[in-house]
């Protein structure tokens, strides 16, 4: 589905990526993982060109490359993207927000419905009328999401989704996450919570530097403890 | 953009206050009924203005742009109806609708150029679109007649009183307001409000950021066009300066004193600037120092204007958008 080789990127002149491999199947969950600063939301946000040159490599998407397209023309090809910072339209209602997304009608899509975010994210509907910018960081992490898939997408970009949130909140959005995977929504999530990784993610791909340094099955980045010594810790 | 249906129901949704605004339109329409010729014109002039600061605040308090050149659709707008009559030979009645086109055709233009950049450089490259469209009114005599402008081809008002055009104006001004309501209450309005707030997010969803703020833009135009072509009518007469930065600057003065962020700011911003510049040059001749003390003391202690004013005593349940 998505195949990223040798990816560089940069803001202005400063190169923050430096050889990123990805690769995610239909279906698949993969966790991207690393110290804070080595270049996963980056990666996130070099797929959908959100304020990222890409300098170099390929970024394919169901094999048509996604060079050279505007951020929501990436959007419309299926890709949805959950920000790090959740950027959430503080004026707008919860309702409003979610009637801004501009859903792609094809027949290959799974297309969500408003009532059906709610039924994902009850609390959502309970306040569905408050303005958006006077919720809690969980609150708002859970319409970024709900947005995200009223845009139809194949391929679910989070970043860093429990960033900020409180550990019960943290939990119901991974319960959100899993929810998802059931429905077969593909993921790529930027995760440094090791227990997420482990009852989410399908495959993991380690980024150290602005490269990825590791890729496999999570099973072999738990077998293997030198991984998070080498690549998680903090030396 | 928006289908047809949609914006139809955004109508219907429209959280229109019937029956403040009934009375309110009625009342207005006795005054001018009962009222000396002077008081409809300014009446009519009122209600213009309102529409041309409607229009704008449509682009600053929604779409988040600021326009240095708004005036240029209003006189796009004016020159549009005046010059299908003159030119083109149509009757008055049926140029009325070529002026907001023409408007709209120049914001379609222009706009297409400005949604390029953004912020402080979206404003300049409206002011340069407003200053090219100024040039062109003033220097091309053969067309436009020049720095005379062109007056005397047609009886001012389609040949109506003062209170029956006001009547006139009043109503479209009405109507169009409601029009500029349920387009920002509609999906459209809430995708121009949305790449307003967070253009990189609003693309991150999925729409088009420069598409949608070129609609608006030519949709603002259109409305500035409509009260262009109904200011040319009520003089029977145009001239540059209806391009000019002047009336820029006033419709900016009149949105920030009526109150960003709201519908009503731009509407109320020009009945109180109206009433201001008819009123205090009578008493006072420096006007323009007045304007500075009111729009000094407005920034620093009611940054919403007015409309925020209403909010704060209780009188506006809704004071922001």
């Amino acid at each position: 589905m998505l195949e990223i080789r040798n990816l560089h990127a940069a803001y202005g002149k400063a190169e923050v990526l430096n050889g990123v491999d990805i690769s995610a199947a239909p279906g698949e969950v993969v966790c991207l993982i690393g110290r804070n600063g080595v270049g996963k939301s980056s990666t996130m946000k070099s797929i959908v060109r959100d304020q990222i040159a890409v300098t170099g490599g390929e970024i394919l998407f169901e094999g048509s490359p996604l060079t050279g397209l505007r951020p929501h023309e990436v959007i419309r090809r299926g890709v949805g993207y959950v920000p790090e910072d959740r950027r959430v339209f503080a004026s707008l209602s919860v309702l409003e927000n979610l009637r801004v997304p501009r859903p792609v009608a094809a027949q290959d899509r799974r297309r969500w419905s408003v009532d059906e975010v709610f039924a994902l994210f009850p609390q959502l509907h309970d306040y569905r009328h408050r303005k958006a910018g006077v919720m809690s960081g969980g609150e708002q992490q859970m319409l970024s999401i709900a947005r995200a898939l009223l845009t139809c997408p194949k391929l679910l970009l989070l970043d860093e989704p429990h960033e900020g949130l409180a550990p019960k909140i943290a939990e119901e959005v991974v319960d959100a996450i899993l929810a998802l995977k059931r429905e077969g929504v593909s993921m790529i999530v930027s995760e440094q919570a090791l227990n997420t990784i482990r009852r989410c993610a399908d495959r993991v791909h380690v980024i150290d530097r602005g490269a990825t340094v590791w890729a496999g099955t999570v099973d072999g980045f738990y077998a293997d403890p030198e991984i998070t010594r080498k690549y998680l810790m903090v030396q | 953009m928006t289908d047809p249906r949609a914006l139809w129901a955004a109508v219907a949704r429209a959280s229109v206050n019937w029956k403040l605004l009934l009375p309110l339109l009625a009342g207005i329409e006795a005054v001018n009924r009962f009222a000396p010729a002077s008081t409809s014109t300014l009446l009519t002039e009122v209600a213009i203005l309102a529409l041309f600061a409607a229009s704008l605040n449509l682009l600053m308090s929604f779409g988040h742009m600021v326009s240095f050149g708004h005036a240029a659709y209003f006189g796009l707008g004016a020159y549009g109806f005046t010059l299908a009559v003159v030119r083109a030979g149509l009757p008055p009645e049926a140029a009325l609708v070529v002026g907001p086109l023409v408007a709209a055709l120049g914001g379609l233009i222009f706009g297409a150029l400005c949604v390029r950049l953004t912020e402080i450089y979206f404003a300049m490259l409206t002011l340069a679109c407003a200053q090219i469209t100024y040039t062109v009114l003033f220097q091309w005599y053969d067309v436009t007649g020049g720095d005379t402008g062109i007056t005397g081809f047609m009886t001012p008002r389609l040949g109506l009183s003062e209170a029956g055009y006001a009547s006139v104006a009043l109503w479209t001004v009405a109507l169009a307001l409601l029009a500029l309501w349920a387009i920002v209450k509609s999906p459209l309005g809430l995708m121009i409000r949305a790449v307003g707030q967070d253009r990189a997010r609003a693309e991150a969803l999925g729409l088009g950021a420069r598409k949608v703020q070129l609609t608006a833009f030519v949709i603002a135009s259109f409305f500035a066009g409509i009260a262009g072509t109904l200011y040319a009518v009520l003089h029977g007469a145009v001239f540059p300066d209806y391009a000019g930065l002047g009336l820029t600057l006033d419709a900016l003065i009149m949105v920030v004193l009526g109150g960003l962020n709201s519908f009503a700011g731009g509407v109320w911003g020009a009945v109180i600037y109206q009433l201001l510049s008819s009123v205090v040059p009578k008493f006072i001749h420096e006007w323009e120092l007045v304007l500075g003390f009111v729009l000094l003391a407005i920034c620093l202690m009611m940054p919403r204007g007015f409309v925020g004013l209403l909010h704060r005593l209780g009188l506006n349940r809704k004071g922001d958008k």
